[in-house]
């Protein structure tokens, strides 16, 4: 199992945002997470890659316990997450966005992955020097998805990717998911785009409240009616014409 | 003839003030916290290498310090009181007390630290300014009839010199791109493995390389030390960085220009007791046409380099 997560609890100073939340995650699976707004996906997430402090529960990555330990100990040992929104440094360059997400590296091979990002998406090779912020929505999530590639994660969590991007751009990236599920790394994908999401994704675990509600293959998932009515706010419907 | 001297002085005068606003700027940008302890320092390493070379080792009070090590002695010691600050005020309370949006509490806390040292400095030595002739070698040459003095000209070279240093350090290494990430986006850049508390020390340290440099040339430009030399000119600096642009690292440095020429020639026109007046005029005029200064980011005070 590379990630267990045991009766996780996330409380903020009002709300139990996360109540005693058990996931699996096999080594070279797609998981999804679906759930409404405000179901608790963001903060499991937060969770996961230390920013935010558990309140209980237990989480081992590759056998290791890591409930404790700091973002950068998790991204040192290939967790990364690409957050909602991107948060690209727009302030930055192409490049030097890349370049933050081989920070902690300290072989020299992260040169090579960078090279490698670059060949991904010649997007970026071609506006290299230019400033984040004038590249477009799709571009910038391609972007924060290629900073967080060399790290050389082994399991990256992605927050809500698709969100604001255009229904072509939204085909593409659950394309590259796949892809990069291919050259064996782990995913981890928050979605609201339910039918996108199962259709990229083995399994899935539904939330609800902070609670783990459903899970099953993504097969199951679908047709779960169930699912979409109670726990998605019709959002199976919606999914085709989300984006 | 007198303009165009004045101006000169006035650009001599301003790389004081650029050095200590590039200080404020560094602090504003990354942390998004008005240091209060930099003028401190700036005193700190003036009156320090001042002591080192008349009274000789505080408290021990010998030997005489030469007076080519005390000014090197006095910047690194200025380098540690900034980490002892940062130490006891930024992190200390920031630990304990704080999350990321607290201000107030290293704001208020470094205030404390400015009234304690100087107070000290009071105690030791005096309020009574302090004539600092060793270092003010008075060589001047003449150009045209201008006269450049030679102090006044290293220290503006010094001055431009070490601030295209920390620009290029902030733009071309790896603690140089981790404090843009935390200064733009703290979250994203510790989702990604940066350590802010980390990097911290080290803007701490750069104040302190940063004042000691500006307190040294002051002594050396003007001759004179005194336990409150920082007070005036950290205010201007203040107002240069907030003419300039807030978290603007080249804001900082025209912005303490036109602090240092518009001070000079407000002498040179209406006398000195005018100099305040003028200088916060300006701010004042400057954040009611343009609030985020001359080259500034839209909104004041958000933490960008």
């Amino acid at each position: 199992m590379l990630l267990e997560i045991r009766d996780l609890d996330v409380r903020y100073a009002r709300t139990h945002a996360v109540k005693s939340a058990n996931l699996d995650i096999k080594e070279g699976e797609i998981v999804t997470v679906l759930g409404a707004n405000g179901a608790g996906k963001t903060s499991l997430l937060r969770a996961l890659q230390g920013a935010v402090k558990p309140a209980g529960g237990k989480i081992r990555f590759a056998g290791e316990d890591i409930t404790h330990m700091s973002p950068a100990d998790r991204v040192r040992r290939g967790m990364m997450l690409v957050p909602e929104g991107r948060q690209i440094f727009v302030s930055m360059t192409v490049h030097e966005n890349l370049l933050m997400g081989a920070y902690l590296r300290q072989d020299g091979d992260w040169v090579r992955d960078l090279k490698e990002v670059y060949e991904r998406f010649p997007n970026l090779a071609n506006r290299r020097d230019m400033k984040a912020s004038t590249l477009s929505g799709g571009e910038q999530q391609m972007l924060a998805i290629g900073r967080a590639l060399v790290s050389r994660p082994r399991l990256v969590m992605l927050d809500e990717p698709s969100l604001g991007l255009s229904p072509l751009f939204v085909n593409n990236l659950f394309e590259l998911i796949t892809q990069l599920n291919r050259d064996g790394i782990t995913i981890l994908l928050v979605e609201q785009n339910t039918g996108m999401a199962l259709e990229v994704a083995a399994r899935g675990y539904v939330l609800e409240l902070g609670s783990v509600v459903l899970s099953g293959t993504s097969t199951d998932l679908s047709q779960n009616s169930a699912l979409a009515e109670a726990y998605l706010g019709g959002g199976h419907a919606k999914t085709s014409q989300t984006a | 003839m007198l303009l165009i001297q004045q101006i000169i002085n006035g650009v001599m005068l301003g790389s004081v003030y650029v050095t200590m606003a590039v200080a404020f700027t560094l602090t504003i940008g990354v942390l998004n916290f008005l240091n209060f302890t930099i003028p401190t320092l700036f005193m700190l390493a003036g009156m320090g290498a001042w002591a080192l070379t008349a009274k000789g080792v505080p408290i021990i009070g010998a030997p005489l310090i030469p007076v080519v090590i005390a000014p090197i002695i006095a910047i690194v010691t200025t380098i540690a009181a900034s980490l002892i600050v940062e130490r006891f005020t930024f992190r200390y309370l920031k630990m304990k007390y704080g999350d990321s949006t607290e201000h107030a509490i290293p704001l208020v806390s470094s205030l404390g630290f400015l009234l304690i040292i100087e107070n000290l400095v009071r105690i030791a030595y005096g309020t009574d300014p302090q004539r600092f002739t060793a270092l003010e070698a008075d060589f001047t040459f003449d150009i045209a009839g201008l006269m450049i003095r030679v102090p006044q000209l290293a220290s503006l070279m010094i001055s431009i010199g070490i601030v295209f240093a920390v620009n290029r350090a902030l733009n071309h290494s790896r603690i140089g791109r981790g404090l843009r990430a935390v200064a733009e986006n703290p979250d994203a850049a510790n989702l990604l493995g940066v350590e802010a508390n980390k990097l911290v020390p080290v803007i701490f340290m750069l104040t302190g390389l940063l004042c000691g440099l500006a307190g040294i040339l002051f002594a050396m430009n003007y001759g004179e030390v005194s336990p409150q030399m920082g007070e005036d000119i950290g205010s201007k600096a203040i107002a240069g960085m907030v003419i300039g642009g807030l978290g603007s690292i080249w804001g900082a440095v025209i912005g303490g220009l036109i602090i240092g020429v518009a001070e000079m020639l407000t002498i040179h026109l209406f006398g000195a007791d005018t100099v305040q007046v003028v200088v916060w005029g300006l701010l004042l005029v400057m954040l009611f046409f343009r609030p985020q200064g001359l080259l500034g980011h839209n909104s004041i005070g958000k933490g960008k380099l």
